[in-house]
Protein backbone atom coordinates (compact mmCIF):
# COMPACT_ATOMS: atom_id res chain seq x y z
CA UNK A 1 0.00 0.00 0.00
CA UNK A 2 1.38 3.40 -0.88
CA UNK A 3 1.74 5.93 1.89
CA UNK A 4 -0.96 8.11 0.35
CA UNK A 5 -3.39 5.21 0.33
CA UNK A 6 -2.62 4.16 3.86
CA UNK A 7 -2.99 7.75 5.03
CA UNK A 8 -6.42 7.93 3.40
CA UNK A 9 -7.64 4.73 5.01
CA UNK A 10 -6.12 5.65 8.34
CA UNK A 11 -8.08 8.91 8.23
CA UNK A 12 -11.28 7.12 7.23
CA UNK A 13 -10.85 4.64 10.06
CA UNK A 14 -10.03 7.38 12.58
CA UNK A 15 -13.12 9.44 11.72
CA UNK A 16 -15.51 6.49 11.63
CA UNK A 17 -14.09 4.98 14.83
CA UNK A 18 -14.16 8.28 16.72
CA UNK A 19 -17.75 9.02 15.75
CA UNK A 20 -18.80 5.46 16.56
CA UNK A 21 -16.99 5.75 19.89
CA UNK A 22 -18.92 8.92 20.72
CA UNK A 23 -22.21 7.13 20.06
CA UNK A 24 -20.98 4.09 21.99
CA UNK A 25 -20.00 6.28 24.90
CA UNK A 26 -23.45 7.90 24.95
CA UNK A 27 -25.02 4.45 25.09
CA UNK A 28 -22.60 3.11 27.69
CA UNK A 29 -23.19 6.11 29.94
CA UNK A 30 -26.94 5.60 29.73
CA UNK A 31 -26.80 1.85 30.25
CA UNK A 32 -24.53 2.34 33.23
CA UNK A 33 -26.90 4.93 34.71
CA UNK A 34 -30.00 2.80 34.20
CA UNK A 35 -28.36 -0.39 35.42
CA UNK A 36 -26.59 0.89 38.50
CA UNK A 37 -28.49 4.05 39.40
CA UNK A 38 -30.79 4.18 42.39
CA UNK A 39 -34.42 3.65 41.47
CA UNK A 40 -37.03 6.16 42.49
CA UNK A 41 -40.65 6.45 41.39
CA UNK A 42 -42.10 9.84 40.57
CA UNK A 43 -45.75 10.54 39.91
CA UNK A 44 -46.31 12.13 36.52
CA UNK A 45 -48.46 15.24 36.52
CA UNK A 46 -50.00 16.97 33.53
CA UNK A 47 -47.69 19.74 32.44
CA UNK A 48 -49.05 21.85 29.70
CA UNK A 49 -52.77 21.64 29.03
CA UNK A 50 -52.09 22.87 25.51
CA UNK A 51 -50.23 19.92 24.16
CA UNK A 52 -49.08 16.99 26.16
CA UNK A 53 -48.56 14.87 23.15
CA UNK A 54 -46.11 16.10 20.60
CA UNK A 55 -45.06 13.95 17.69
CA UNK A 56 -44.19 10.53 18.97
CA UNK A 57 -43.17 11.47 22.42
CA UNK A 58 -44.98 12.35 25.58
CA UNK A 59 -43.97 15.27 27.73
CA UNK A 60 -43.81 14.20 31.35
CA UNK A 61 -44.20 16.68 34.15
CA UNK A 62 -43.48 16.05 37.81
CA UNK A 63 -44.26 17.67 41.13
CA UNK A 64 -40.54 18.26 41.45
CA UNK A 65 -40.44 20.19 38.17
CA UNK A 66 -41.65 23.32 39.97
CA UNK A 67 -39.84 24.02 43.21
CA UNK A 68 -39.50 26.91 45.61
CA UNK A 69 -36.59 29.10 44.54
CA UNK A 70 -33.43 28.34 46.49
CA UNK A 71 -32.66 31.06 49.02
CA UNK A 72 -29.52 33.18 48.96
CA UNK A 73 -27.80 35.51 46.54
CA UNK A 74 -27.53 35.56 43.63
CA UNK A 75 -30.90 34.17 42.71
CA UNK A 76 -31.24 31.34 40.23
CA UNK A 77 -30.80 32.06 36.52
CA UNK A 78 -32.06 30.30 33.46
CA UNK A 79 -29.69 27.67 32.17
CA UNK A 80 -27.81 27.13 35.44
CA UNK A 81 -27.34 23.79 37.08
CA UNK A 82 -29.35 23.12 40.21
CA UNK A 83 -29.16 20.23 42.63
CA UNK A 84 -32.48 19.21 44.14
CA UNK A 85 -32.65 16.96 47.18
CA UNK A 86 -35.64 14.62 47.41
CA UNK A 87 -36.80 12.77 50.48
CA UNK A 88 -38.88 9.62 50.53
CA UNK A 89 -42.02 10.19 52.54
CA UNK A 90 -45.32 8.49 53.16
CA UNK A 91 -46.53 6.11 50.47
CA UNK A 92 -43.08 6.11 48.88
CA UNK A 93 -43.71 9.62 47.57
CA UNK A 94 -40.59 11.68 46.92
CA UNK A 95 -40.79 15.33 47.87
CA UNK A 96 -38.36 18.20 47.57
CA UNK A 97 -36.57 19.08 50.80
CA UNK A 98 -33.86 21.37 49.49
CA UNK A 99 -32.09 22.79 46.47
CA UNK A 100 -28.98 24.74 45.63
CA UNK A 101 -26.28 25.40 43.06
CA UNK A 102 -24.02 22.75 44.65
CA UNK A 103 -24.89 19.21 45.71
CA UNK A 104 -25.51 18.99 49.47
CA UNK A 105 -22.52 17.92 51.55
CA UNK A 106 -24.38 15.03 53.13
CA UNK A 107 -27.63 13.21 52.60
CA UNK A 108 -29.48 10.57 54.58
CA UNK A 109 -30.33 7.11 53.30
CA UNK A 110 -33.88 8.07 52.35
CA UNK A 111 -32.74 11.07 50.33
CA UNK A 112 -31.60 11.31 46.76
CA UNK A 113 -30.06 14.25 44.88
CA UNK A 114 -31.12 15.08 41.30
CA UNK A 115 -29.11 17.33 39.02
CA UNK A 116 -31.32 19.63 36.98
CA UNK A 117 -31.10 22.67 34.78
CA UNK A 118 -33.06 25.80 35.57
CA UNK A 119 -35.56 26.38 32.80
CA UNK A 120 -37.22 29.42 34.22
CA UNK A 121 -37.01 31.49 37.37
CA UNK A 122 -40.29 33.07 38.44
CA UNK A 123 -39.97 36.08 40.75
CA UNK A 124 -42.18 36.33 43.79
CA UNK A 125 -45.30 38.37 43.16
CA UNK A 126 -48.60 39.08 44.83
CA UNK A 127 -48.09 36.80 47.81
CA UNK A 128 -46.89 33.81 45.79
CA UNK A 129 -43.28 32.94 46.57
CA UNK A 130 -40.47 32.84 44.02
CA UNK A 131 -40.39 29.60 42.10
CA UNK A 132 -38.01 27.78 39.84
CA UNK A 133 -38.90 25.52 36.93
CA UNK A 134 -36.38 22.73 36.62
CA UNK A 135 -35.69 20.16 33.92
CA UNK A 136 -33.97 16.95 34.87
CA UNK A 137 -33.68 15.42 31.41
CA UNK A 138 -36.47 12.95 32.19
CA UNK A 139 -39.29 14.97 30.64
CA UNK A 140 -39.57 13.25 27.28
CA UNK A 141 -40.71 9.70 26.73
CA UNK A 142 -40.62 8.40 23.19
CA UNK A 143 -43.48 6.05 22.48
CA UNK A 144 -44.48 3.77 19.64
CA UNK A 145 -46.39 5.79 17.09
CA UNK A 146 -50.07 6.15 17.88
CA UNK A 147 -49.88 5.28 21.56
CA UNK A 148 -49.19 8.80 22.77
CA UNK A 149 -52.86 9.68 23.22
CA UNK A 150 -53.41 6.69 25.46
CA UNK A 151 -50.54 7.72 27.71
CA UNK A 152 -51.79 11.27 27.72
CA UNK A 153 -55.14 10.05 29.04
CA UNK A 154 -53.41 8.12 31.81
CA UNK A 155 -51.49 11.23 32.79
CA UNK A 156 -54.76 13.20 33.05
CA UNK A 157 -56.22 10.54 35.32
CA UNK A 158 -53.07 10.75 37.44
CA UNK A 159 -52.45 7.06 37.00
CA UNK A 160 -49.00 7.30 35.52
CA UNK A 161 -45.67 7.24 37.32
CA UNK A 162 -42.16 7.17 35.97
CA UNK A 163 -39.45 4.80 37.08
CA UNK A 164 -36.30 6.88 37.29
CA UNK A 165 -32.70 5.79 37.75
CA UNK A 166 -30.40 8.26 39.49
CA UNK A 167 -26.63 7.91 39.64
CA UNK A 168 -24.31 9.26 42.31
CA UNK A 169 -23.73 12.50 40.38
CA UNK A 170 -27.46 13.21 40.27
CA UNK A 171 -27.97 12.37 36.59
CA UNK A 172 -31.38 10.88 36.00
CA UNK A 173 -32.78 8.65 33.28
CA UNK A 174 -36.17 7.11 32.56
CA UNK A 175 -36.15 3.36 33.07
CA UNK A 176 -39.79 2.76 32.43
CA UNK A 177 -43.33 3.85 33.16
CA UNK A 178 -45.67 2.55 35.82
CA UNK A 179 -49.43 2.46 35.32
CA UNK A 180 -51.56 1.60 38.36
CA UNK A 181 -48.55 0.10 40.06
CA UNK A 182 -47.65 -2.12 37.10
CA UNK A 183 -44.44 -1.59 35.18
CA UNK A 184 -45.09 -0.92 31.51
CA UNK A 185 -42.88 0.30 28.71
CA UNK A 186 -39.88 -0.90 30.60
CA UNK A 187 -37.31 -1.36 27.91
CA UNK A 188 -34.29 -3.63 27.90
CA UNK A 189 -30.99 -1.85 28.33
CA UNK A 190 -29.77 -2.79 24.90
CA UNK B 1 -19.90 29.13 -20.68
CA UNK B 2 -19.81 31.57 -17.80
CA UNK B 3 -21.13 35.08 -18.11
CA UNK B 4 -17.60 36.45 -18.13
CA UNK B 5 -16.55 34.01 -20.85
CA UNK B 6 -19.51 35.01 -23.04
CA UNK B 7 -18.73 38.66 -22.57
CA UNK B 8 -15.02 38.33 -23.33
CA UNK B 9 -15.99 36.29 -26.39
CA UNK B 10 -18.09 39.16 -27.70
CA UNK B 11 -15.46 41.75 -26.82
CA UNK B 12 -12.66 39.77 -28.49
CA UNK B 13 -14.62 39.64 -31.73
CA UNK B 14 -15.18 43.39 -31.57
CA UNK B 15 -11.53 44.18 -30.76
CA UNK B 16 -10.30 41.95 -33.56
CA UNK B 17 -12.54 43.69 -36.07
CA UNK B 18 -11.31 47.04 -34.84
CA UNK B 19 -7.81 45.82 -35.58
CA UNK B 20 -6.52 46.17 -31.99
CA UNK B 21 -5.81 42.51 -31.64
CA UNK B 22 -3.61 40.11 -33.57
CA UNK B 23 -4.80 36.56 -34.17
CA UNK B 24 -2.03 35.31 -31.86
CA UNK B 25 -3.06 37.71 -29.15
CA UNK B 26 -6.67 36.63 -29.39
CA UNK B 27 -5.73 32.96 -29.20
CA UNK B 28 -3.55 33.63 -26.15
CA UNK B 29 -6.38 35.50 -24.41
CA UNK B 30 -8.87 32.72 -25.18
CA UNK B 31 -6.50 30.09 -23.84
CA UNK B 32 -5.97 32.13 -20.68
CA UNK B 33 -9.69 32.63 -20.15
CA UNK B 34 -10.33 28.90 -20.63
CA UNK B 35 -7.60 28.06 -18.11
CA UNK B 36 -8.81 30.60 -15.54
CA UNK B 37 -12.50 29.80 -15.70
CA UNK B 38 -13.30 27.36 -12.93
CA UNK B 39 -15.67 24.84 -14.32
CA UNK B 40 -18.63 24.14 -12.11
CA UNK B 41 -19.44 20.64 -13.12
CA UNK B 42 -22.92 19.27 -12.81
CA UNK B 43 -21.94 15.77 -11.62
CA UNK B 44 -20.37 16.80 -8.28
CA UNK B 45 -23.26 19.14 -7.55
CA UNK B 46 -25.74 16.36 -8.20
CA UNK B 47 -23.62 14.00 -6.11
CA UNK B 48 -23.80 16.33 -3.10
CA UNK B 49 -27.53 16.87 -3.56
CA UNK B 50 -27.99 13.12 -3.80
CA UNK B 51 -26.08 12.64 -0.57
CA UNK B 52 -28.29 15.15 1.20
CA UNK B 53 -31.40 13.37 -0.08
CA UNK B 54 -30.07 9.96 0.96
CA UNK B 55 -29.28 11.37 4.39
CA UNK B 56 -32.81 12.64 4.83
CA UNK B 57 -34.26 9.46 3.37
CA UNK B 58 -32.28 7.26 5.75
CA UNK B 59 -33.30 9.37 8.71
CA UNK B 60 -37.00 9.35 7.91
CA UNK B 61 -37.02 5.65 7.02
CA UNK B 62 -35.29 4.71 10.23
CA UNK B 63 -37.51 7.03 12.26
CA UNK B 64 -40.63 5.48 10.73
CA UNK B 65 -39.56 1.88 11.37
CA UNK B 66 -37.67 2.52 14.56
CA UNK B 67 -40.22 0.99 16.90
CA UNK B 68 -40.38 -2.30 15.03
CA UNK B 69 -36.69 -2.94 15.42
CA UNK B 70 -34.85 -4.61 18.25
CA UNK B 71 -32.46 -2.33 20.10
CA UNK B 72 -29.32 -4.15 19.12
CA UNK B 73 -30.44 -4.09 15.53
CA UNK B 74 -30.95 -0.33 15.73
CA UNK B 75 -27.45 0.12 17.08
CA UNK B 76 -26.01 -2.12 14.40
CA UNK B 77 -27.88 -0.16 11.76
CA UNK B 78 -26.51 3.19 12.91
CA UNK B 79 -22.93 2.03 13.30
CA UNK B 80 -23.04 -0.04 10.11
CA UNK B 81 -24.33 2.92 8.16
CA UNK B 82 -21.62 5.12 9.63
CA UNK B 83 -18.74 2.78 8.76
CA UNK B 84 -20.35 2.01 5.40
CA UNK B 85 -20.53 5.66 4.39
CA UNK B 86 -16.92 6.43 5.33
CA UNK B 87 -15.73 3.20 3.74
CA UNK B 88 -17.53 4.13 0.54
CA UNK B 89 -15.84 7.52 0.68
CA UNK B 90 -12.47 5.77 0.85
CA UNK B 91 -13.26 3.60 -2.15
CA UNK B 92 -14.47 6.61 -4.14
CA UNK B 93 -11.30 8.56 -3.31
CA UNK B 94 -9.23 5.64 -4.57
CA UNK B 95 -11.21 5.47 -7.79
CA UNK B 96 -10.59 9.19 -8.32
CA UNK B 97 -14.16 10.33 -7.78
CA UNK B 98 -13.44 12.95 -5.13
CA UNK B 99 -16.78 14.75 -5.52
CA UNK B 100 -18.75 11.59 -4.82
CA UNK B 101 -16.34 10.71 -2.02
CA UNK B 102 -17.11 14.05 -0.36
CA UNK B 103 -20.81 13.32 -0.77
CA UNK B 104 -20.27 9.98 1.00
CA UNK B 105 -18.44 11.78 3.82
CA UNK B 106 -21.41 14.12 4.12
CA UNK B 107 -23.68 11.07 4.44
CA UNK B 108 -21.38 9.75 7.17
CA UNK B 109 -21.56 13.02 9.10
CA UNK B 110 -25.35 13.11 8.67
CA UNK B 111 -25.60 9.55 9.99
CA UNK B 112 -23.48 10.55 12.98
CA UNK B 113 -26.02 13.30 13.74
CA UNK B 114 -28.91 10.91 13.19
CA UNK B 115 -27.16 8.46 15.53
CA UNK B 116 -26.99 11.06 18.30
CA UNK B 117 -30.70 11.78 17.90
CA UNK B 118 -31.66 8.13 17.76
CA UNK B 119 -29.62 7.12 20.79
CA UNK B 120 -31.23 9.98 22.70
CA UNK B 121 -34.61 8.69 21.60
CA UNK B 122 -33.74 5.11 22.49
CA UNK B 123 -32.94 6.01 26.08
CA UNK B 124 -35.49 8.81 26.45
CA UNK B 125 -32.66 11.28 26.98
CA UNK B 126 -34.10 14.76 27.18
CA UNK B 127 -30.90 16.57 27.93
CA UNK B 128 -29.65 19.94 26.89
CA UNK B 129 -30.27 19.86 23.12
CA UNK B 130 -27.49 22.33 22.13
CA UNK B 131 -24.94 19.92 23.62
CA UNK B 132 -26.07 17.33 21.09
CA UNK B 133 -25.70 19.86 18.26
CA UNK B 134 -22.19 20.73 19.47
CA UNK B 135 -21.25 17.04 19.53
CA UNK B 136 -22.49 16.74 15.96
CA UNK B 137 -20.58 19.87 14.92
CA UNK B 138 -17.35 18.50 16.40
CA UNK B 139 -17.89 15.23 14.54
CA UNK B 140 -18.31 17.15 11.30
CA UNK B 141 -15.18 19.21 12.02
CA UNK B 142 -13.20 16.03 12.69
CA UNK B 143 -14.30 14.53 9.38
CA UNK B 144 -13.61 17.81 7.58
CA UNK B 145 -10.07 18.14 8.92
CA UNK B 146 -8.88 14.54 8.77
CA UNK B 147 -10.48 13.69 5.43
CA UNK B 148 -9.88 17.19 4.01
CA UNK B 149 -13.54 17.54 3.17
CA UNK B 150 -14.80 21.06 2.52
CA UNK B 151 -18.51 20.13 2.52
CA UNK B 152 -18.10 18.56 5.98
CA UNK B 153 -16.44 21.78 7.19
CA UNK B 154 -19.34 23.81 5.79
CA UNK B 155 -21.77 21.60 7.71
CA UNK B 156 -19.64 22.01 10.84
CA UNK B 157 -19.84 25.80 10.48
CA UNK B 158 -23.63 25.75 10.06
CA UNK B 159 -23.97 23.46 13.07
CA UNK B 160 -21.79 25.79 15.17
CA UNK B 161 -24.20 28.59 14.29
CA UNK B 162 -27.19 26.42 15.20
CA UNK B 163 -25.53 25.42 18.46
CA UNK B 164 -24.93 29.00 19.48
CA UNK B 165 -28.34 30.25 18.38
CA UNK B 166 -30.07 27.51 20.35
CA UNK B 167 -27.87 28.14 23.39
CA UNK B 168 -28.63 31.89 23.29
CA UNK B 169 -32.37 31.51 22.87
CA UNK B 170 -32.31 28.94 25.67
CA UNK B 171 -30.32 30.93 28.21
CA UNK B 172 -31.18 34.47 27.09
CA UNK B 173 -27.54 35.50 27.46
CA UNK B 174 -24.62 35.92 25.08
CA UNK B 175 -22.98 32.64 24.20
CA UNK B 176 -19.27 33.46 24.13
CA UNK B 177 -18.16 29.85 23.72
CA UNK B 178 -19.37 30.14 20.13
CA UNK B 179 -16.24 32.12 19.28
CA UNK B 180 -14.05 29.12 20.14
CA UNK B 181 -16.10 26.73 18.01
CA UNK B 182 -16.32 29.25 15.18
CA UNK B 183 -12.56 29.89 15.25
CA UNK B 184 -11.84 26.16 15.15
CA UNK B 185 -13.91 25.64 12.00
CA UNK B 186 -12.76 28.91 10.38
CA UNK B 187 -9.11 27.98 10.99
CA UNK B 188 -9.70 24.62 9.36
CA UNK B 189 -11.18 26.40 6.33
CA UNK B 190 -8.25 28.82 6.26
CA UNK B 191 -5.84 25.88 6.40
CA UNK B 192 -7.68 24.34 3.46
CA UNK B 193 -7.59 27.70 1.69
CA UNK B 194 -11.27 27.28 0.88
CA UNK B 195 -12.59 30.74 -0.02
CA UNK B 196 -16.36 29.98 -0.17
CA UNK B 197 -16.03 28.40 3.28
CA UNK B 198 -14.35 31.52 4.62
CA UNK B 199 -17.22 33.60 3.28
CA UNK B 200 -19.64 31.23 5.03
CA UNK B 201 -17.62 31.74 8.23
CA UNK B 202 -17.89 35.50 7.80
CA UNK B 203 -21.66 35.31 7.31
CA UNK B 204 -22.15 33.07 10.37
CA UNK B 205 -19.94 35.31 12.51
CA UNK B 206 -21.75 38.39 11.17
CA UNK B 207 -25.13 36.96 12.15
CA UNK B 208 -23.77 36.16 15.59
CA UNK B 209 -22.46 39.71 16.01
CA UNK B 210 -25.82 41.14 14.91
CA UNK B 211 -27.45 38.90 17.50
CA UNK B 212 -25.22 40.37 20.20
CA UNK B 213 -27.35 43.50 20.03
CA UNK B 214 -30.38 41.57 21.21
CA UNK B 215 -28.56 39.96 24.16
CA UNK B 216 -26.02 42.50 25.46
CA UNK B 217 -27.11 45.07 28.05
CA UNK B 218 -30.51 43.47 28.53
CA UNK B 219 -31.22 43.37 24.81
CA UNK B 220 -30.15 46.95 24.12
CA UNK B 221 -26.66 46.36 22.74
CA UNK B 222 -27.25 47.42 19.15
CA UNK B 223 -24.85 50.36 19.41
CA UNK B 224 -22.07 47.83 20.05
CA UNK B 225 -23.07 46.02 16.86
CA UNK B 226 -22.88 49.28 14.91
CA UNK B 227 -19.45 49.95 16.39
CA UNK B 228 -18.12 46.48 15.51
CA UNK B 229 -19.49 46.76 11.99
CA UNK B 230 -17.89 50.17 11.43
CA UNK B 231 -14.53 48.93 12.77
CA UNK B 232 -14.64 45.92 10.43
CA UNK B 233 -15.53 48.14 7.45
CA UNK B 234 -12.79 50.63 8.36
CA UNK B 235 -10.29 47.78 8.64
CA UNK B 236 -11.34 46.65 5.17
CA UNK B 237 -10.79 50.15 3.80
CA UNK B 238 -7.40 50.47 5.47
CA UNK B 239 -6.20 46.94 4.68
CA UNK B 240 -4.86 47.52 1.14
CA UNK B 241 -2.77 50.42 2.41
CA UNK B 242 -1.15 48.20 5.06
CA UNK B 243 -0.30 45.28 2.84
CA UNK B 244 -1.21 44.09 -0.63
CA UNK B 245 -1.71 40.65 0.87
CA UNK B 246 -5.03 41.71 2.37
CA UNK B 247 -6.39 43.44 -0.71
CA UNK B 248 -8.31 40.35 -1.80
CA UNK B 249 -10.35 40.45 1.38
CA UNK B 250 -10.67 44.22 1.68
CA UNK B 251 -13.89 44.53 -0.27
CA UNK B 252 -15.47 41.59 1.53
CA UNK B 253 -14.55 43.11 4.91
CA UNK B 254 -16.06 46.46 3.91
CA UNK B 255 -19.25 44.75 2.72
CA UNK B 256 -19.64 42.53 5.80
CA UNK B 257 -18.78 45.39 8.15
CA UNK B 258 -21.29 47.71 6.53
CA UNK B 259 -24.01 45.06 6.64
CA UNK B 260 -23.36 44.44 10.34
CA UNK B 261 -23.41 48.17 11.09
CA UNK B 262 -26.58 48.58 9.05
CA UNK B 263 -28.31 45.73 10.91
CA UNK B 264 -27.37 47.40 14.19
CA UNK B 265 -28.64 50.78 13.04
CA UNK B 266 -31.83 49.16 11.79
CA UNK B 267 -32.46 47.58 15.21
CA UNK B 268 -31.70 50.90 16.96
CA UNK B 269 -34.28 52.66 14.81
CA UNK B 270 -37.03 50.12 14.47
CA UNK B 271 -36.67 47.51 17.22
CA UNK B 272 -35.91 49.91 20.05
CA UNK B 273 -38.33 52.68 20.94
CA UNK B 274 -36.56 55.95 20.27
CA UNK B 275 -37.41 59.64 20.47
CA UNK B 276 -38.12 61.33 17.17
CA UNK B 277 -35.02 63.53 17.09
CA UNK B 278 -32.80 60.56 17.90
CA UNK B 279 -34.57 58.56 15.20
CA UNK B 280 -33.84 61.27 12.65
CA UNK B 281 -30.17 61.26 13.61
CA UNK B 282 -30.03 57.46 13.29
CA UNK B 283 -31.86 57.56 9.96
CA UNK B 284 -29.35 60.09 8.61
CA UNK B 285 -26.52 57.83 9.78
CA UNK B 286 -28.11 54.76 8.20
CA UNK B 287 -28.70 56.55 4.91
CA UNK B 288 -25.16 57.92 4.96
CA UNK B 289 -23.88 54.38 5.53
CA UNK B 290 -25.94 53.05 2.64
CA UNK B 291 -24.80 55.86 0.33
CA UNK B 292 -21.20 55.28 1.41
CA UNK B 293 -21.68 51.62 0.51
CA UNK B 294 -23.04 52.53 -2.92
CA UNK B 295 -20.19 54.99 -3.41
CA UNK B 296 -17.66 52.33 -2.45
CA UNK B 297 -19.34 49.89 -4.84
CA UNK B 298 -19.01 52.41 -7.67
CA UNK B 299 -15.37 53.12 -6.82
CA UNK B 300 -14.26 49.47 -6.76
CA UNK B 301 -16.66 48.55 -9.55
CA UNK B 302 -18.54 45.91 -7.57
CA UNK B 303 -22.06 45.17 -8.74
CA UNK B 304 -22.71 43.06 -5.64
CA UNK B 305 -21.84 46.00 -3.39
CA UNK B 306 -24.14 48.26 -5.40
CA UNK B 307 -27.04 45.88 -5.08
CA UNK B 308 -26.42 45.53 -1.34
CA UNK B 309 -26.51 49.30 -1.15
CA UNK B 310 -29.75 49.55 -3.10
CA UNK B 311 -31.22 46.79 -0.94
CA UNK B 312 -30.16 48.54 2.26
CA UNK B 313 -31.57 51.82 0.99
CA UNK B 314 -34.93 50.19 0.26
CA UNK B 315 -35.05 48.46 3.64
CA UNK B 316 -34.19 51.68 5.45
CA UNK B 317 -36.75 53.73 3.56
CA UNK B 318 -39.43 51.10 4.05
CA UNK B 319 -38.65 50.92 7.77
CA UNK B 320 -38.88 54.68 8.06
CA UNK B 321 -42.12 54.68 6.15
CA UNK B 322 -43.79 52.29 8.58
CA UNK B 323 -42.27 54.05 11.56
CA UNK B 324 -43.28 57.55 10.53
CA UNK B 325 -46.78 56.83 9.32
CA UNK B 326 -49.02 58.88 11.53
CA UNK B 327 -46.27 60.51 13.57
CA UNK B 328 -45.60 64.19 14.10
CA UNK B 329 -43.17 64.31 11.26
CA UNK B 330 -45.56 62.89 8.71
CA UNK B 331 -44.26 60.48 6.16
CA UNK B 332 -44.86 62.72 3.16
CA UNK B 333 -42.74 65.49 4.64
CA UNK B 334 -40.06 62.94 5.48
CA UNK B 335 -39.94 61.54 1.96
CA UNK B 336 -39.92 65.01 0.43
CA UNK B 337 -36.95 66.07 2.53
CA UNK B 338 -35.18 62.71 2.14
CA UNK B 339 -35.66 62.90 -1.63
CA UNK B 340 -34.27 66.45 -1.67
CA UNK B 341 -31.23 65.38 0.37
CA UNK B 342 -30.51 62.37 -1.84
CA UNK B 343 -30.82 64.44 -5.03
CA UNK B 344 -28.56 67.04 -3.48
CA UNK B 345 -26.00 64.36 -2.72
CA UNK B 346 -26.34 63.06 -6.26
CA UNK B 347 -25.61 66.55 -7.60
CA UNK B 348 -22.50 66.83 -5.41
CA UNK B 349 -21.36 63.37 -6.48
CA UNK B 350 -21.84 64.33 -10.12
CA UNK B 351 -19.77 67.49 -9.66
CA UNK B 352 -16.98 65.54 -7.97
CA UNK B 353 -17.08 62.90 -10.64
CA UNK B 354 -17.05 65.52 -13.38
CA UNK B 355 -14.06 67.27 -11.82
CA UNK B 356 -11.98 64.10 -11.91
CA UNK B 357 -13.24 63.02 -15.33
CA UNK B 358 -13.02 66.19 -17.38
CA UNK B 359 -14.59 64.55 -20.37
CA UNK B 360 -17.97 64.70 -18.69
CA UNK B 361 -17.84 68.44 -18.16
CA UNK B 362 -18.02 69.12 -21.87
CA UNK B 363 -21.45 67.59 -22.27
CA UNK B 364 -24.07 69.86 -20.71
Amino acid sequence: MTSERSRLWLGIAAVAATQAAVLGWMIWERVHLLASGREIVLEVVPVDPRSLFRGDYVTLGYDISRIAAPSGEPGPHRGEDIYVTLQKGEGDKWTVVGSGPQPPARTTADQVVLKGRIQHAIAASGGSPAQTLVRYGIESFFVPEGTGRELEGLVRQKKLSALIAVDSDGNAGIKGLIVDGKRVYEEPLL
Amino acid sequence: MSRYARRIDRDLARWREAGWLSADGEAAIRADVAAQTRKVELAPVLGILGAVLIGFGAMSFVAAHWNDMARLFRLALILGGLFGAYGLAGVLFERRHPAFAHAAILVGVALFGAGIMLVAQMYHIDGHAPDAVLTWALGALLAGVILKSDPALALAMLLMGLWSGWEMSDSGTVHWAFLIGWAAVALAMLWRGWVPGLHLSAVVLGLWIINLGYFLFGGHGHAVVVGIGLVVAAAGLAAPAVSQRFSGWAMAAVAYGMMIAFAGLFALQFVETVALDYLILLAILALALVLAGIGYGLRVGSAAMLWLGYGGFSVEVLGLYFKTVGTLLGSSLFFLSAGAIVIGLAAIAYRLHARTHTGLEASP
